[in-house]
């Protein structure tokens, strides 16, 4: 799927109550179940976030429970410990050779190796070629690759990679879609009103915090660790438009201000989306990348999340246009209640169904963003295990065809599985 | 019509502003040194660099403000923006972040002017050669660094090469207390609290944003940083490659899939059309760089028997080449990524193709041209799916741009020189020049596909109303 900026079909006319609790009952799911595509989607989708969560179980050069001269050890569990500070380790525990000790009994993970261990006697072995191993139970089932790591442990590991890429950076568009979106849907570009002091001190805060956030602490955020930087400076932004805002609560009172200004929420929002989704975007991400010296999880995370929250924003604009003029919506209203009480607790809630099948089309659209970023070298670390880093070896040696094959099997299923899952949601509401 | 394209056409200035913004601030945003970088390996004498880097500085107007205004704090001074090179300017920042007395900092930066030029007075004494190099090679460092240990690692490495020779230290010691001075009254005199006060200052019209900006506007792209070629001839060349690249695989895809679409949609249910359904899903999710690795794999190496493509990207042909001979090599250069770019698209549009299909034979008006005896091609064709078209055209909006974004990493990958491949080069070696005028231009292009597709909208169903279509 080589399309970015693709729109899906638009989902949803009426509005969905998403109610966890009760989600197996009803009738959206027993629709959505009847699809079978979309049943077994999600069911692999559970396997491939098993696979991410317990990727050291399942891929490690450790074995899970062993006994040796009648000493019993726990290896990956003693590593967690270690890693965790509950548990002490001393050097010679570490560099020892699990794979070539004698034991007496011993439970090896399924795939005997990690992402990093490079097994030197056996670089670009094919899966059926001579592998120069142990015994059968320390195959590389998928071959290896040119510095010879074990090509099924990268692929383990790489689940965990592309999952917590795609459900983090989705989180972060989730949250910049609903919030822009529901505003620009909801309130219009009358509905939106604030008092003249108000605007005035939440744009002087604004401007403040981004002097005392980012202006002041730029030095400060060069030397120090980035990521936590960052959260004191947005820490920094939000306190000043908390205070700017308590400020303009006692003005209001106290000279009787009316809320007489309209903030066109939605023109604004729609030229934003607009202005971004014309932006071709995998030249915006690769020139956003070129800001990070030190390519890192984090950032790829965080870019993907502040650029592909335009469709999620779409989506829920489009449901809260046809929530807002609903009967309870009015009923709301005239029990006296506040708009944005209303927006949060009556109007958004119900709009929610629909934004899943954008959430999934954003998760097939992210893994292979990251896959695509790591695959040109600019994602993901060199070192770490990516499905788009893997394939991206397979241009340097032709004749290992396994190289090329398995990691990209492992983004056509994955993204296969999220537009199945993102149909069979968009199908069921569709039917309702 | 014309009134809602002339608005269109005004709503792309403002588009186009914040673009701009996004670019020229992500631009800043950048580490490492521009005139370093287009220094580098072009082979400047080390006693020449200092001279060649102002030019440079210059030229690429460096020693500008970067914006019409800026907001800081009162500890900066408002000229910081004329100190090069710019690891001297990055130490001033630093040291003004910490302490916030310019005035002190740029008496000691000042200081270290000066001892290095009465130092270098110094330099044909044959005696203290050894010391003499020791001590220049510290003072020279000293303005790239604001962290105290290595300013102090620079000071203890000068004191010792003046304690050495009695006929340097007789020479450079007052300087050089006076620069020990200089730089002890900057702890000593602190003045942090002017770091927390806000204020803006103004440049006008003289700062790289709008020499930039004006630049554009008057077709002047700049020069490229790497070889100091003008960007617009770059990219004149690689636009050709990458819009017959992607013009011609939406062209193969749009061909290709009316008929599967239409088919699929009048056989539905039946097991050929379900195969084909499945088929077409897959390639839908299918990532184009893996399909790309793996005709690489099979098709271009003698592995496995099928190297039908040689070579990767336009073999490089002797000038006096005819224009077959150009032609086809450009051809048998794009057959493997135009397929890699229009499977993708392919898949897509029949998709859409069907299910509007599958919509429009369901209508009424199908079961009264049945009824009247036509016959099924004329009720396919005719009836059914010139009231299913239009998708096809709305879905220009997104294939072209999709079109343009899938060909930067195929042209990365079967090295076709168009401007995706520019774009990855230039952005691994920061030549931004490069990267603002294609990322503008893309998104000027991006911009236009997308209204084209909107006045098609119009021209295919005059019904909708331009002004008050909800754009979906």
């Amino acid at each position: 799927m080589n399309f970015f900026n693709r729109k899906k079909k638009q989902p949803g006319v009426e509005p969905q109550t998403l109610q966890v609790g009760r989600l197996r009952a009803s009738p959206g799911w027993r629709r959505f179940s009847k699809n079978r595509a979309a049943l077994w989607s999600l069911r692999m989708l559970y396997v491939l976030i098993f696979v991410a969560v317990f990727a050291d179980f399942l891929a490690n050069d450790k074995p899970i429970y062993c006994r040796i001269e009648g000493q019993t050890y726990f290896p990956i569990f003693k590593e967690y410990g270690i890693k965790l500070g509950l548990s002490q380790g001393d050097e010679a525990y570490f560099r020892r050779e699990w794979q070539n000790e004698i034991y007496e009994a011993v439970i090896f993970p399924p795939v005997t190796y990690n992402a990093q261990q490079a097994d030197t006697p056996n670089r670009y072995t094919s899966p059926f070629g001579k592998q120069a191993v142990r015994s059968w139970r320390f195959r590389h089932w998928m071959g290896t690759d040119g510095i010879g790591r074990d090509i099924s442990a990268l692929m383990v590991h790489g689940t965990r990679a592309a999952m917590l890429v795609s459900v983090i950076s989705m989180g972060i568009a989730t949250l910049i879609g609903l919030l822009l979106g529901s505003l620009a849907g909801f309130f219009g570009d009358e509905r939106l009103r604030t008092s003249a002091p108000r605007l005035l001190l939440n744009l002087v805060a604004l401007a403040a915090g981004f002097f005392y956030g980012f202006s002041v602490r730029a030095f400060a955020m060069t030397e120090g660790s980035l990521f936590t930087e960052v959260f004191k400076s947005l820490g920094i932004l939000f306190a000043c438009l908390l205070v700017a805002n308590l400020i303009a609560g006692q003005i209001e009172r106290r000279f009787k201000f009316s809320a007489s200004v309209a903030i066109p929420a939605d023109t604004l929002v729609n030229r934003a989306i607009e202005t971004l989704s014309s932006i071709p975007t995998l030249l915006l991400l690769l020139s956003a990348a070129a800001l990070i010296q030190k390519p890192s999880i984090i950032y790829i995370m965080a870019i993907i999340g502040l650029l592909r929250w335009t469709g999620i924003a779409r989506y829920i604009r489009a449901e809260l246009l046809k929530i807002r003029s609903l009967e309870y919506i009015e009923a709301a209203r005239a029990m006296g209640l506040s708009e944005w009480r209303i927006l949060f607790r009556h109007a958004l809630p119900n709009g929610l169904a629909p934004v899943l099948v954008a959430i999934a089309f954003g998760m097939a659209n992210t893994i292979l963003i990251e896959a695509s970023l790591s695959f040109l070298g600019i994602g993901l670390p060199p070192e770490s295990a990516s499905w788009g880093n893997v394939l991206q070896n397979a241009r340097s040696s032709p004749q290992s065809w396994w190289i090329a094959l398995f990691p990209g099997l492992g983004i056509f299923l994955t993204i296969t599985i999220f537009n199945l899952i993102g149909e069979g949601v968009g199908e069921s509401i569709n039917k309702s | 019509m014309l009134q809602y394209l002339l608005k269109r056409l005004l709503l792309f200035v403002p588009m186009l502003f914040v673009i701009s913004f996004i670019a020229f601030g992500l631009n800043q945003c950048t580490p490492g040194d521009p005139v370093e970088a287009a220094l580098e390996g072009t082979g400047v004498m080390p006693s020449a660099y200092p001279r060649e880097y102002k030019q440079k500085a210059a030229a690429l107007e460096l020693d500008k403000p970067s914006f019409y205004f800026s907001l800081t704090a009162v500890a900066y001074p408002d000229t910081l923006y004329k100190i090069i090179p710019q690891r001297h300017r990055e130490t001033a920042t630093a040291l003004i972040a910490q302490f916030g007395n310019w005035p002190e900092i740029s008496g000691y930066l000042q200081q270290i002017a000066v001892f290095k030029t009465k130092l270098d007075g110094l330099r044909r004494n044959p005696e203290t050669k050894d010391q003499f190099n020791l001590a220049m090679y510290a003072t020279e460092r000293l303005p790239q660094t604001h962290q105290p240990a290595s300013i102090q690692a620079g000071f203890d490495s000068i004191g010792l090469a003046l304690a050495l020779k009695p006929a340097l230290q007789q020479k450079m010691s007052p300087e050089f207390e006076t620069l020990k001075q200089a730089y002890r009254q900057i702890s000593s005199r602190q003045t942090r609290g002017k770091l927390y006060i806000p204020t803006i200052h103004g440049y006008g019209f003289q700062n790289r944003y709008h020499n930039w900006l004006i630049g554009m506007l008057k077709g002047d792209f700049g020069t490229s940083l790497k070889d100091g070629r003008k960007v617009s001839s770059k990219i004149k060349e690689a636009v050709n490659w990458t819009l017959s690249l992607s013009i011609t695989a939406i062209l193969l895809a749009y061909l290709l899939s009316v008929p599967i679409g239409v088919y699929s949609a009048v056989y539905q249910g039946s097991k050929a059309e379900r195969v084909v359904s499945i088929f077409l899903f897959g390639l839908d999710s299918m990532p184009n760089f893996w399909m790309a690795s793996l005709l690489i794999i099979f098709f271009t190496t003698p592995e496995y028997g099928m190297d039908f493509f040689r070579v990767l990207g336009p073999a490089s042909l002797p000038a006096d080449a005819g224009f077959w001979e150009r032609f086809f090599s450009a051809f048998t250069a794009m057959i493997l990524p135009v397929f890699c770019l229009a499977y993708g698209a392919l898949a897509y549009i029949s998709r859409q193709v069907r299910a509007s299909m599958i919509t429009a034979l369901k209508q009424d008006y199908i079961r009264t041209a049945r009824a009247k005896g036509l016959t099924a091609r004329q009720v396919v064709w005719k009836h059914a799916f010139r009231n299913a078209l239009f998708p096809l055209i709305t879905m220009f909006a997104s294939v072209f741009p999709a079109a343009l974004a899938g060909s930067v990493i195929i042209e990365h990958i079967f090295n076709i020189p168009g401007m995706g491949q520019l774009m990855i080069k230039s952005i691994q070696g920061d030549d931004w020049p490069v990267i603002y005028t294609v990322l503008m231009l893309a998104s000027l292009l991006t911009m236009i596909g997308i209204l084209v597709a909107d006045l098609l909208y119009h021209v295919a169903d005059p019904r909708v109303d331009l002004n008050n279509k909800n754009r979906k």
